[in-house]
């Protein structure tokens, strides 16, 4: 009994080995093929970008106000009132909103959002067969199935990163007018400490978190397999794997941006 | 253009429906109608112990060194590290812990659902349990409610444990501006049982809302292996925004009019 429990989880330890493995070789296949001629993908790019547009900017819009209102905005500002500094939560928000859950929550919502969909998409081609029909018609389904997922997530996480704090600015805008203060002090402070290195960095993290999710769900999706159950399955996995890797990578990436750029740990 | 308000639209039609179908099982969770099935919802709090404690627990440690390393470096940037101790507080168990909770469940736990439910309905197991005279939403839907209901708040408990330790490891280990002990002083002075308390209330919440979410999109999938997989996708976008709502509603109804930090007098 207890070496069969060993064995099982032996195996789904090097299965779990074997499925990042082959993620890593469908990365470099992806980014080898995207920049080798020629360039079949571009309709499907513009196609796959305006449909995650679609399904992320609603849900975004939401959960980035109400995050920011509630953990950095409020939770913040109570301690800030009682020192009467509230002016500050405009620094606080350089931390939070931009440099933090921004990228965080863009991450979140493009992986629930679109990465499920296309994990969906590819799934159901999987199960229908089409992918292996493609092959047979001599089309490379990695060139024209995975690149300009690829590459339209990437642009779109970039994208959404900056109306990611947009909106979370504006819920701090929001949590001072709860508090009745004036705004003066809170964009002094904002702009005072936000740097040109936050905006990049942050950026910068979003386009990899972007990267990450669309390989674990086109991973997912392309080797799904069991039928109805299947595709929910890989669905649910794609989803798990790939916000452990953002989340994961986001605190690498912190850490290596707070140690390399010491004016970025400095109060104006 | 209505294309692109495609998904608020969706959300209007089905929040009804989601409301109504979640009263329900609650329902039938409440008037003991669920215990009838009490094995079937062992059965399912031990999947969720087996399958999902380890990956919630995983996440929620990212989480805590995030947590850690951010409160760390910002009052560094103060002039006040040891006071690390307060961001690390305030972050793990009021915000971080629940959202974490939330996210994880709602990728985990709620997709998983809808996975199995949805294949269950496409493949008609849910036609023929209704013909065997077992009522599939109590089986299915409420003894799962109930499940969570028995394991998850242990499962947040110890996800709280696990996150201090990463934020006590980032702090005092990684970063190192503050003294184990001041950063502890520190640490356990900004928080209290109530607000313990208050964050149980907060994730369980979230927890109810994702099981009855994903009950609800794995029992109307339809459209074969296609449809499990659009259903399992929306209910993630769902659960996630949902997650985020009870959320920020919660922190300002346990600490939006008082903060309760030993502060002043």
């Amino acid at each position: 009994m207890a070496r069969k429990a060993v064995a099982t989880r032996a195996s789904s330890a090097t299965g779990l080995f074997t499925q990042v493995g082959n993620m890593v070789i469908l990365t470099t296949r992806t980014i080898s093929s995207a920049v080798r001629p020629p360039y079949p993908y571009g309709e499907e790019l513009v196609d796959q970008f305006l449909f995650a547009l679609r399904l992320c900017w609603f849900p975004l819009l939401v959960t980035t106000f109400a995050l920011n209102l509630g953990a950095p905005g409020l939770q913040a500002a109570g301690p800030l009132q009682i020192f009467g500094a509230l002016d500050r939560l405009g620094g606080f928000f350089v931390l939070t909103a931009i440099r933090w859950i921004g990228p965080l929550v863009t991450a979140l919502i493009v992986a629930g959002a679109a990465g499920t969909a296309i994990t969906a998409d590819l799934g159901a081609r999987k199960i229908r067969e089409e992918l292996d029909a493609l092959q047979v018609l001599g089309v490379d389904p990695v060139k024209n199935l995975v690149v300009p997922r690829f590459l339209a997530l990437m642009a779109i996480t970039a994208l959404l990163d900056v109306f990611a704090i947009v909106f979370g600015l504006t819920a701090g805008i929001a949590a001072e007018l709860l508090y009745n203060q004036s705004l003066g002090g809170f964009f002094a402070t904002l702009f005072s400490n936000a740097s040109i290195t936050d905006i990049w960095g942050s950026v910068l993290m979003c386009t990899m978190f972007g990267a990450i999710i669309s390989v674990v769900c086109c991973y997912k999706g392309m080797t799904t397999s069991g039928g109805a159950a299947g595709v929910g399955r890989a669905v649910n996995q794609a989803v798990v794997t790939s916000l452990l890797g953002v989340f994961a990578f986001s605190y690498v990436f912190t850490a290596v941006l707070l140690a390399t750029n010491p004016e970025l740990q400095t109060i104006r | 253009m209505n294309a692109w308000l495609e998904v608020p639209r969706g959300w209007l039609d089905s929040f009804g429906e989601i409301g109504r179908f979640g009263l329900r099982v609650a329902g039938l969770v409440y008037s003991g109608r669920a215990l009838r099935f009490f094995g079937e919802a062992l059965r399912q709090s031990g999947i969720l112990i087996l399958g999902s404690a380890l990956v919630i627990w995983g996440f929620v440690f990212i989480l805590g060194l995030q947590c850690g390393l951010q409160g760390a470096y910002f009052f560094r940037a103060q002039g006040a590290p040891a006071y690390a101790g307060l961001f690390a507080a305030f972050c793990d168990l009021r915000e971080a812990m629940p959202y974490a909770f939330g996210y994880m469940l709602s990728a985990k736990v709620g997709t998983g659902i809808v996975a199995e439910i949805g294949a269950m309905r496409i493949s008609e197991e849910i036609d023929a349990l209704e013909v065997m005279g077992v009522p599939p939403v109590t089986f299915l839907c409420a003894s799962r409610l109930l499940g969570a209901w028995i394991a998850l708040p242990f499962i947040y408990l110890v996800g709280i444990g696990v996150m201090y330790a990463a934020s006590y490891l980032t702090v005092v280990q990684q970063v190192g501006d503050v003294s184990s002990g001041g950063y502890s002083l520190i640490f356990w002075m900004f928080q209290d049982p109530t607000d313990l308390i208050f964050s149980l209330i907060k994730g369980m919440t979230m927890a109810t809302v994702i099981v009855l979410a994903g009950c609800y999109y794995g029992y109307t999938a339809s459209g074969g292996p296609v449809g499990v997989g659009t259903a399992t996708a929306k209910s993630m976008v769902f659960n996630i925004v949902a997650v985020h709502i009870i959320g920020m509603l919660a922190t300002l109804v346990f600490w939006g009019a008082n903060p309760r930090v030993p502060i002043g007098g």
